[in-house]
């Protein structure tokens, strides 16, 4: 009863404490003793940002919540297995983009996926010759690009990307990894990351050019 | 200008990382400075990277969600072998 009372009484406390320990000092006290309150501290700190890249890269609420509780357990589970050789929130992270593609993976097990391997915006005599000045958008003010309507613009054509490209487009350009981190974390060669992200960046480019475009159209 | 478009397209992570060698670095701001529609091209494609950056800033979780996974690390926890001992 008394380890009951225990637990209650830190989650009672759960998002009105903060240590002033570090990641890592947290994880090292996590997992010489087992000590939940560490565990709840870790959680605290970096459970928004392991739901926004899963959400990020699963383009589902739903799913994101699946895998946030994944990487919840695996952390349990696993966190004697972080080295300390990187940032405790670079492992982490990794783990999470890990966990995300992994759930896609196993949805999309029996489906096929439309890849974009051969998309290019050109034509068949490799010219842009008015495909792009007529939904031309680079002149628009920062102020409407960077404003609400046009993040959740680009946020809904992110998630309609096939997701084998979706993923390497979001720890890439949003989340910022490397090639290599990409490549090691999804466990492809450092070739495929960069054609994925091309194809990617490509196939979203036009896709957030048609978004506009429509926008305007509902505006006007 | 027809293949040159093609090479603006395929060339671009190149351009923009600054990675591509002086000879095509020269035939492609070339063509750039004739053809509108590569320049926007690029253009755009270096705004798209841009705003993609600062989705990072944007956050998703909700206080249901919040809450919900509170409810579920409070329920592992429980049931994890950390706490047995």
């Amino acid at each position: 009863m008394q380890f009951f009372k225990k637990i209650k009484d830190v989650l009672s406390t759960l998002g009105e404490r903060e240590s002033s320990l570090t990641d890592e000092e947290l994880v090292e006290q996590f997992v010489k003793t087992g000590d939940h309150e560490a565990y709840y501290e870790i959680w605290q700190r970096h459970g928004g940002y392991v739901y926004n890249l899963a959400y990020r890269i699963t383009s589902d609420h739903h799913s994101a919540e699946e895998v946030s509780q994944e990487v919840m357990m695996q952390l349990i589970q696993k966190l004697d297995t972080f080295k300390g050789q990187s940032k405790f929130s670079s492992w982490l992270y990794r783990v999470t983009a890990n966990a995300s593609y992994s759930f896609l993976r196993q949805r999309k097990k029996y489906e096929k996926e439309v890849g974009l391997e051969s998309y290019a915006p050109y034509d068949d005599n490799g010219t842009l010759m008015g495909k792009i000045m007529p939904k031309a958008w680079s002149d628009r003010p920062d102020s409407f690009l960077f404003g609400k309507e046009s993040m959740e613009i680009i946020e809904r054509a992110i998630g309609e990307l096939p997701d084998s490209y979706r993923v390497v487009f979001v720890l890439r350009d949003v989340e910022g990894f490397t090639n290599v981190e990409v490549a090691e974390t999804l466990e492809i060669s450092v070739p495929a990351v960069k054609t994925r992200l091309h194809r990617a960046r490509l196939a979203l480019r036009d896709k957030i050019s048609d978004y506009f475009m429509e926008w305007d159209k509902e505006k006007k | 200008m027809s293949v040159m478009c093609r090479e603006v397209v395929e060339n671009i992570i190149g351009y923009i990382e600054s990675e591509l060698d002086g000879e095509t670095l020269r035939d492609l701001e070339a063509h750039l400075h004739e053809c509108p529609e590569c320049l926007e091209f690029v253009n755009t494609y270096k705004k798209m990277l841009e705003m993609a950056g600062k989705l990072r800033e944007r956050s998703f979780v909700s206080p249901e969600v919040r809450e919900k996974l509170k409810k579920v690390l409070q329920s592992k926890l429980k049931s994890s072998s950390h706490l047995e001992t």
